[in-house]
């Protein structure tokens, strides 16, 4: 895993607030989700994990696939990861964040942009919070651990799916790194 | 000879060309020295940068979302096309399409004579985002193969509307929409119920799948509620045929207009609840309103005696799915009345289907997923409904009245496989309470092959 400082830009925890322009489908920013899952983070530094043919596999990932990945800092300690990445729910795409501690479990779901026209219950905080505690080495699958949503299937089991993804590429990636 | 002024000419330029080198020498070393001052800046930036990563306040080092990372089709993820719109998301740029498909086998146990194979529905869907709050939707559905003055099918625009979002959990929505009543009525895929076909009590009591034109709004709340409520057009009434069986298979459906030239002098109101606080479980009740007179005595062409100009439909339901862990159960319960019959089924008199006062039914249902390997998974269901199309029909002069209709009962017992979550074979065995070939009512064995995508 290559580890890049691109920029270190100290923003401002209220700066921070206006760097997305607010619209209807978004829910949240990556700087607002940053901050909820990391109240005392000094830094956040962009990591750009290492994702060849092999790894992708390992991980049931397809070709291509790079999410978006921070690690979370207070100084020299690390707190935790948060990765931001997308699935189709029925036919259009949600963006979401995955909070995980510093030993891979997960801190919190959140959605940040829904745009289907039907299943945006997956916002509901009782269902992300069936995520909490989650690691690799639980199935997370839906209609297993993870409950359904009635009429929201589509966009709960791939949201499941990216999460279960995320938690893998924590195992077989970013923890060794 | 030649050789001494080549050697001087060599000597010329030499001597010409050594002040020149020198210059450069100068100029090299002043570049030199400016990317030393540069280089010593830069570090002392890092150095200012390091100093404040270990600062006390919190900082975010962000990039803004970039192409988008994962795309799941159907079951699988998949890589994002390098089009796909960062702005909508969409995976073909601002439209996407989706569809469904449905093929059933019918074979009655004591007609199989009777037994029939059909397309019953080929689907389209889109979806296209103007912008980041307002999109159109659309679905286009074929029904029986093929549609023509000849054939049995049907082409039908089953819902297009448009829909615009005021805020993260407020919407509005204008068009041909789906009522939101009932578990199937919006979310009729059939990967989405158990069973080749669709239960009765959501076909003849609530007629899936229902549509209206007109306005709407939604909303939600961080508590687990959603809700809608809608204007729209209504059922006709002028349309009632009671020579016909189709009153007595689904009252509504035999007066539903589908925006289809629809009489639209009497609006219909819906409105629909729904909580999902706790994963797993959704409760929830809708009702729809409406005169559906439509005026018919005072249409052109109308009716002039027709004398239910101001009939009302109150149509109420409430429904509540479980799922957990392996197992999935629902229930739902729907009741309609229809007022001011009386004299319109006066004058149909002696014809085989007057206009029910009242309709209702319900059902209860298990389904267990039995085995489950990779993507695949045979989900075992038992069903048990019951339904009544004329459970009460206005009170006539003696001797003129109509008997309630005999309450139907169905269990349906099956299973559906899926291949993948997209992908459905179901089997399943219907047991009647009675039969009445006219009403398709009758046990037998179906088939069914449905997708989503």
């Amino acid at each position: 895993m290559a580890l890049q400082v691109r920029w270190l830009i100290p923003i401002g925890a209220g700066a921070a607030s206006i760097a997305h322009v607010a619209c209807a489908t978004q829910y949240m920013s990556v700087a607002q989700a940053q901050r909820a899952a990391f109240p005392d983070a000094s830094a956040f530094v962009v990591t750009t994990p290492t994702l060849d043919a092999a790894t992708l596999e390992s991980i049931d990932a397809p070709a291509g696939w790079m999410p978006q990945v921070w690690q979370a800092r207070n100084g020299d300690k690390l707190l935790g990861w948060l990765m931001v990445d997308r699935v189709i729910g029925k036919s259009e795409l949600i963006t979401y964040a995955l909070a995980l501690d510093s030993g891979g479990a997960v801190i919190a779901l959140d959605v940040l942009d829904y745009r289907e026209s039907h299943g945006g219950e997956i916002r509901l905080s009782a269902w992300r919070r069936q995520f909490e505690g989650k690691t690799a080495t639980d199935p997370v699958k839906l209609n297993h651990d993870i409950k359904n949503i009635s009429g929201a299937t589509l966009s709960c089991r791939h949201v499941t799916q990216g999460v279960h993804r995320l938690l893998l590429l924590y195992d077989h990636v970013l923890r060794a790194g | 000879m030649l050789r001494v002024p080549l050697t001087l000419a060599v000597a010329a330029c030499l001597a010409l060309a050594s002040p020149a080198t020198r210059a450069d020498e100068a100029s090299l070393k002043a570049e030199v020295d400016a990317l030393r001052a540069e280089v010593a800046a830069l570090k002392s930036e890092v150095e200012q940068m390091h100093a404040q990563q270990v600062a006390p306040a919190p900082r975010v080092v962000e990039t803004p979302p970039q192409a988008p990372a994962t795309v799941a089709t159907g079951n699988e993820s998949t890589p994002a096309p390098a089009s796909a719109s960062a702005s909508t998301g969409s995976a073909f740029g601002n439209t996407s399409l989706w569809g469904y498909g449905q093929l059933d086998y019918n074979r009655p146990t004591a007609r199989p004579g009777d037994a029939r194979a059909d397309l019953t529905r080929a689907v389209i869907g889109f979806n296209h985002q103007f912008n980041e709050t307002t999109r159109v939707y659309g679905e286009l559905e074929w029904e029986h193969a093929i549609a023509s003055a000849e054939d049995a099918g049907e082409s039908e625009v089953e819902q297009l509307y448009i829909e615009h979002a005021l805020g993260p959990q407020l919407g509005v929505r204008a068009g041909l929409m789906l009522v939101p009543i009932g578990l199937v009525n919006e979310h009729h895929e059939p990967t989405n119920f158990y069973g080749v076909e669709r239960n009765f009590v959501e076909t003849a009591i609530i007629p899936s799948t229902w549509r209206e034109g007109g306005f709407a709004a939604y909303g939600s709340t961080d508590s687990g509620f959603n809700w809608n409520l809608g204007l729209t057009t209504g059922s006709d009434l002028g349309k009632w045929d009671p020579t016909s069986d189709e009153g007595r298979l689904s009252p509504l459906g035999s007066i539903h207009q589908e925006l289809q030239l629809a009489n639209a002098h009497d609006p219909s109101v819906f409105a629909g609840l729904n909580w999902q606080g706790v994963p797993g479980l959704n409760i929830g009740a809708a009702v729809v309103t409406g005169k559906i007179g439509q005026a018919t005595s005072r249409q052109t062409g109308g009716d002039a005696n027709f004398p239910a100009n101001d009939s009302r439909l109150v149509l109420g339901e409430v429904h509540s799915r479980w799922q957990t862990g392996p197992f999935d159960f629902a229930a739902l319960y729907t009741r309609g009345e229809i007022s001011d019959t009386r004299d319109l089924n006066l004058s149909f008199l002696g014809q085989p289907t007057p206009v029910p006062k009242a309709f209702w039914g319900g059902y209860v249902q298990g389904a267990w997923r039995a085995l489950e390997w990779n993507e695949s998974r045979l989900m075992p269901f038992v069903r048990y409904e019951r339904f009544n199309t004329g459970a009460e029909y206005a009170s006539q002069p003696q001797g003129l009245g109509t008997p309630a209709l005999p309450t139907q009962r169905v269990w349906t017992v099956g299973a559906n496989y899926y291949l993948n979550p997209n992908v459905v074979f179901k089997i399943d065995y219907q047991d009647f309470g009675y039969d009445d070939a006219l009403l398709n009512y009758g046990n037998r064995f179906d088939l069914g092959i449905g997708f989503e995508f």
